[in-house]
């Protein structure tokens, strides 16, 4: 595909997009690399993991990271309570490595995301969402998969991939990844969306909210961002949701009384509500209360 | 398609471009830039930039040096005629100048013997040092008649003084296109050099880098929720609900000790600033230590309390009120005060950090004093604010870092290096 195909797709998503993503995804496509992406919490990462399965008409499989994560829950698992019914049942059996043979079979193969993803017969989109999260030892476990597309599981072998997924693996960079991992990825590093970028968001997501409100709410949460004394910025989801409960309550213009309700959509601790009552943020639609 | 000869011959030279930068590059990255290259071809430079900058640069730091690399090589046609017209114009310029600096600096009626570099400087000099340096000549010119040797010394100092000056600025103009993007800028600059309006930038920097780290190692602390030894008390005593099977497996826990840290700062004049960022950062950091005492010294030594290094203001009223402000350094006496302290804070589960630019008096002594303290304590490391590559030119630096661990802190990006370091050792 493409990088106008690719476009096209992802204009029929409703996906609003700059010509860089755009062309990052189309070239990680090209090579057949898996992608990392970086950036700060909720600036749209795992979305586009999810658009790219929606505009390639492929399956997510996803994978979420998190510590302890291990090869038992990410890539396989014996089925160990079926194994030992097995063992029970067939105690009096004859063959006893015919049933050791059995007892490593697909039939009690318990397949997780990494090895669902390479075992599937039409190509997916894996999701390995906020990797960061994961141990270093998890790391080095999916380099064989980044770069060979293929896993090894003692007792059956070395399974080569039927399909090779599109792999997207998100990171909040809360630890540095290595740079094994980093090597093996092409790389993607997003911000915040910028006021215009906010707003196309704001109308293809939610085409029903009023143009002055969604103007209104993309500059307060773009003056949010800027102040360095928000602790949680709001994401775009939290922008979306916001709108979204504005647009409930038939609300059209931004008030300081319909910011203080409604707030909770977009900021969640306490201290970054103390902050923005101090921010002068409803003049934005021209309308100046309080 | 192009060529991919073409491609592949300016995609080479790229790469060991790049390589230069510190970017790390192999083989399968200069193959899929040449594919992408064949793919996208040379025409759309903003394209080829985002599709190139994917492929090579791994990191938010490594995208910046990328950026410099890439501008400074594939220049867009308009870019290489104006830069050709204007080195042109350069060249010519510095030729008129040089020709002017040779009629000027005259002496005895004939032209000083310069080196081309000499004239150079001259060239580069602003008006104000050309014109002082060609009134000393005009006044001392009767000495250079009697004593050429002595005068043509001078002029001569003159020069390399300036030339080391530019070297200097040079050196201490920070990296590059890390200024590019003030916030990394940041990373990469000397701690004690931040003016008052960079504080409150490098402090949320600060706290970013933190979080990162304590992130980074509560993941590795809590590593695998299971160990990987069996528990076969737990795993029989749970297999007697189903009747003896081993039904459900239970493994062993990993218990980890986090480290006691005594921190012993220097606070004297020049290290104030440097100590005030690092005991912010090492406080930040509640995933290397379980417990820490702060000691702050210059010519005397005092525990500091909790709240005097919740912010910079109170710290500074802290120190100056301990009386240890503005002070000389004796590092020896601080660490024999200290290892007199009852009851004493150095253990062998203790790891003592000294944040020291190593100048101090009585050398001898505080070399005696640290090798005690290496013997009380578990482990002794010195946060030194000095570039590494100067520590050969300090006596103090070379002696101390051959008795115990030495790492050099001169920026926020090595204070974060030196903190992860800590819990690895």
């Amino acid at each position: 595909m493409n990088l106008e195909q690719l476009k096209q797709k992802l204009d029929e998503s409703h996906y609003v997009y700059d010509n860089t993503m755009a062309t990052v995804l189309a070239v990680a496509l090209t090579l057949g690399r898996p992608l990392l992406i970086e950036g700060a919490a909720g600036v749209g990462k795992t979305e586009i993991a999810k658009v790219m399965a929606s505009s390639l008409d492929r399956d997510l499989v996803r994978l979420q990271c998190y510590e302890g994560l291990d090869e038992s829950k990410a890539l396989y698992e014996w089925n160990y309570q079926k194994q030992l019914l097995a063992i029970q049942v067939n105690m009096g059996s004859e063959d006893k490595d015919q049933l050791t043979r059995s007892l490593f079979s697909d039939e009690y193969l318990l397949e997780r995301p990494l090895l669902k993803s390479i075992r599937s017969e039409r190509e997916v989109v894996l999701l390995i969402d906020e990797i960061d999260k994961a141990d270093e030892e998890f790391e080095a476990f999916l380099l064989e998969l980044l770069s060979e597309m293929q896993v090894t599981i003692p007792e059956v072998g070395t399974i080569q991939a039927k399909s090779i997924p599109f792999v997207v693996l998100t990171s909040n960079r809360a630890r540095p990844l290595s740079e094994a991992l980093r090597r093996r990825c092409a790389y993607l590093y997003i911000e915040y969306p910028d006021m215009e970028k906010e707003l196309a968001i704001l109308r293809a997501k939610l085409p029903h909210v009023d143009d002055r409100l969604a103007a209104q709410v993309a500059l307060a949460v773009q003056k949010l961002r800027g102040n360095e004394a928000i602790l949680k910025k709001p994401s775009i989801a939290e922008t979306l949701d916001w709108a979204s409960a504005l647009d409930a309550l038939g609300i059209r213009e931004l008030t300081p009384e319909t910011l203080h309700t409604t707030a909770g959509f977009l900021l969640k601790n306490k201290e970054d509500m103390a902050e923005m009552s101090k921010m002068k943020l409803c003049d934005c639609g021209g309308h100046t209360h309080g | 398609m192009a060529d991919p000869a073409v491609y592949l011959e300016k995609i080479s030279a790229f790469s060991r471009m790049l390589h230069l930068e510190g970017l790390t590059v192999s083989p399968q990255e200069t193959a899929d830039a040449c594919r992408v290259l064949m793919e996208l071809g040379l025409e759309d430079r903003e394209q080829v930039k985002t599709a190139l900058r994917m492929v090579y640069a791994k990191s938010r730091e490594e995208q910046v040096a990328f950026d410099r690399v890439f501008d400074g090589f594939f220049l867009p046609e308009k870019t290489i005629r104006e830069q050709a017209i204007r080195q042109r114009e350069f060249e010519e310029e510095i030729r008129r100048q040089q020709r002017r600096a040779e009629q000027e600096l005259v002496l005895n009626g004939r032209p000083m013997e310069l080196t081309q570099e000499q004239l150079r400087t001259y060239v580069a000099m602003d008006e104000e040092h050309r014109q002082r340096l060609r009134n000393f000549m005009e006044k001392y010119k009767e000495t250079a008649a009697r004593n050429p040797g002595l005068y043509d010394n001078f002029i001569h100092s003159v020069f390399t003084r300036t030339i080391l000056e530019k070297q200097l600025r040079m050196e201490e103009g920070g990296s590059g296109g890390m200024e590019a993007d003030p916030e990394l800028g940041l990373l990469y600059r000397d701690i004690s050099r931040f003016k008052d309006t960079e504080i409150p930038k490098a402090i949320t920097l600060i706290q970013g880098i933190t979080r990162q780290i304590n992130g980074e190692l509560s993941a590795k602390r809590k590593r695998g929720g299971r160990g990987s030894q069996l528990d076969f008390r737990r795993t029989i005593r749970k297999g007697l609900e189903t009747g003896g099977s081993l039904y459900t497996l239970k493994y062993k826990k990993k218990r980890q000790r986090r480290k006691r840290l005594v921190l012993l700062c220097d606070v004297s004049g020049s290290m104030v600033q440097f100590s005030e960022f690092a005991l912010r950062f090492i406080q930040s950091l509640n995933q290397v230590s379980d417990a820490s005492r702060v000691f702050l010294f210059s010519e005397g030594l005092h525990e500091a309390d909790a709240f005097s290094l919740q912010n910079m203001d109170l710290f500074r009223d802290y120190v100056r009120r301990s009386g240890l402000y503005g002070r000389g350094t004796d590092l020896g006496l601080a660490l024999e005060k200290l290892m007199k302290w009852k009851p004493s804070p150095l253990t062998d589960a203790t790891t003592l950090l000294i944040l020291s630019d190593t100048k101090t008096t009585g050398q001898r002594r505080a070399l005696k004093a640290i090798e005690e303290a290496k013997r009380q304590a578990g482990k002794v490391i010195i946060l030194n604010p000095i570039p590494e590559g100067k520590w050969k030119f300090i006596r103090s630096a070379q002696e101390f870092s051959s008795v115990v661990t030495m790492i050099s802190c001169s920026t926020l990006r090595d204070l974060a290096a030196a903190c992860r370091k800590l819990t690895i050792s």
